[in-house]
């Protein structure tokens, strides 16, 4: 039943009450009275245009961007020259707050090849450090300062160096073993040249290292060319001494022992029975005659043992393959690239890496590539590659493409190098990395199954980098 | 310190010869590579030779004030001549056709007869 009054009719909300009358308000009309306000809209101020763009630009000698530059408060002193660089490149290898890991054997000579080892985390013994220090085979990025003291995980690899030891050590004629460490990035290819210098310590070898050739090649370090050399040669003289300066201090006690047997055509008069360490110092000392003294150092330590001087294996190694195996940053006197080879002391490692230039006592050439930051080198990937299908017998071993400029030199370099190729840890590995952690007192998790296999994935089967990343490094 | 081409250099400055008139980094570079100078070193750190050998080559090029005369003689040239464009240059407005209406400032800051660099 419809009601009985209209909808339509009805009021929808209540009507207002009527508004108080005031007797200021009734000479002005409705449209001025300003709802909260007593003031009236015709009497404030009119507002200031402000710019915009439709207003065009300012007009000429106007300042229309008013912008406070922030002052650089000074505090302190400036860094002295050289100082960020120490401090960007120091090494630390100690942390006080760590424990120390009790029942961690040290490397020794003896047990270099022992393969109960294998998965076990292993000490650097005193002395050994200050010599890895010296030749700079610790790296600013690794992690030595969380843990009590210098230690490594012997892996199969690492076994498998102290083998090459041990095989250069007793083979009839003297033998070298020439290896490129490749893997990807954080597999522990620079780690695993520490291991390998650290047993070449102990065995009382002498170790030359390059620790990063990218030093060589960027074009920081003053070059020459080497008179009566062709194609043209060049000498990195300061770096030469540096080095030089790094094989007399990290092989002091070998080098003591060993006196100069050879006449040589140097620029300084030296006494005719100064032993090696001394006569790496004078080159270490003068750039001007270090490369000269470095040749004489080489020709001495490669001189064929006899019976009253007996000279010691070498181990030569070289961080960062990937950079010399390019033209590098110098430019020759003619405005060209000069090609990495050309450069004296690179064409010294790749002359001992190729066998060019042979090791009459024997010794070991390891060089590593460096994946960070690592610089395009078509050819280098090629020859890994074909050097990985050698050794594994394939049939078809890849060939350089077709239509585009392969470098000769490197892969003439590469021709009979053996690749020994990283890959991540496997479980057992990876459990007793991670039990050194626990017992380090950084990783505060209980090591079994379950958490091992949780980080290992994680670091993306095991690389060895990500492992220690997510276990210690990380805090969550 | 060390005099390069009659400038004293302070010996931890950069070996940059772009800081004479004249030379930019094409011909700083070819200069620096034909005495085997490396683009990080430092002056100091450069040898007798090299400087007496850089000193050599930088006298024989047209650089710093020789330069200069050179430019101001070529458009002394042009405007004596009576030329549009010496006439432009000694009015300090563009010379080579550009708009007049607005931004000329580089032109009224350079091109006068006497032009200073």
């Amino acid at each position: 039943m419809p009601p009985s009054t209209c909808l339509r009719c009805l009021p929808i909300r209540p009507a207002p009450s009527p508004r108080p009358v005031l007797l200021c308000h009734i000479a002005l009309p409705p449209a001025q009275t300003a709802a909260f306000s007593t003031t009236t809209n015709l009497s404030a101020a009119v507002a200031k245009k402000r710019p915009n763009s439709h207003t065009g630009p300012p007009k000429r000698g106007v300042k229309a961007l008013n912008i406070k530059k922030t002052q650089r408060i000074k505090s302190g002193r400036p860094p002295a020259p050289g100082e960020r660089k120490a401090l960007r490149k120091r090494i630390v290898l100690s942390n006080t707050n760590a424990l120390e890991v009790q029942g961690m054997p040290d490397l020794s000579d003896k047990n270099i090849t022992d393969a109960s080892l294998v998965c076990r985390v292993v000490g650097i013994p005193g002395l050994v450090v200050d010599s890895l220090r010296a030749v700079e085979a610790f790296k600013p990025t690794q992690g030595w300062g969380l843990f009590r003291r210098p230690a490594a995980l012997v892996r199969k690899e690492t076994l498998q160096l102290g083998r090459y030891i041990q095989e250069v050590e007793t083979a009839e004629g003297k033998k070298t073993i020439r290896r490129v460490v490749v893997g990807e990035r954080g597999s522990g290819k620079s780690t695993l040249l520490l291991q390998a210098m650290t047993m070449a310590f102990v065995k009382g070898w002498v170790v030359v290292n390059i620790p990063d050739a990218k030093d060589l090649t960027i074009g920081h370090t003053e070059y020459g060319p080497l008179f009566n050399t062709n194609p043209t040669q060049y000498v990195q003289k300061t770096y030469t001494a540096n080095l030089l300066s790094q094989i007399s201090k990290a092989n002091k006690a070998v080098l003591s022992k060993l006196q100069l047997s050879q006449q040589h055509d140097l620029p300084i008069p030296i006494q005719s029975n100064i032993s090696l360490d001394r006569l790496a110092d004078l080159g270490a000392r003068d750039p001007d005659v270090a490369y000269p003294i470095f040749q004489a150092l080489w020709a001495e330590l490669t001189a064929p043992s006899t019976k009253g001087a007996v000279r010691p294996p070498i181990l030569f190694t070289l961080d960062g393959i990937n950079q010399i195996m390019r033209y590098s940053a110098y430019l020759s006197s003619d405005v060209k690239p000069i090609h990495a080879h050309d450069l004296a002391l690179v064409r010294h490692f790749i002359n001992a890496l190729s066998g060019a230039q042979a090791l009459p006592n024997g010794g070991i050439v390891l060089a590593a590539t460096c994946e960070s930051g690592k610089p395009p080198s078509p050819t280098l990937e090629l020859a890994v590659a074909q050097s990985e299908a050698r050794v594994a017998g394939a049939e078809e071993v890849p060939q350089p493409h077709p239509y585009k400029a392969m470098d000769q030199r490197v892969l003439d370099s590469m021709r009979d190098v053996e690749v020994l190729r990283l890959k991540g840890l496997d479980k057992d590995e990876a459990r007793g990395i991670m039990e050194y952690y626990a017992a380090s007192g950084m990783l505060r998790e209980r090591v079994d199954e379950g958490l091992v296999a949780e980080k290992w994935t994680l670091a993306g089967g095991g690389v060895v980098g990500e492992l220690e990343r997510e276990s210690v490094r990380m805090r969550i | 310190m060390v005099f390069v081409f009659g400038v004293n250099f302070p010996e931890q400055r950069l070996a940059s010869l772009e800081r004479f008139y004249g030379v930019g980094p094409q011909l700083s570079e070819r200069l620096m590579a034909r005495f085997h100078i490396h683009p990080t070193a430092k002056i100091g750190a450069l040898g007798g030779r090299q400087i007496t050998d850089l000193n050599a080559e930088l006298t024989k090029l047209t650089i710093e004030n020789d330069l200069r005369r050179k430019i101001q003689d070529n458009i002394k040239r042009l405007r004596d001549m009576g030329s549009y464009r010496g006439r432009r240059h000694a009015m300090g407005l563009p010379v080579r056709g550009q708009k007049t209406r607005t931004q000329i400032t580089t032109a009224r800051r350079l091109n006068r007869v006497d032009r200073k660099g």
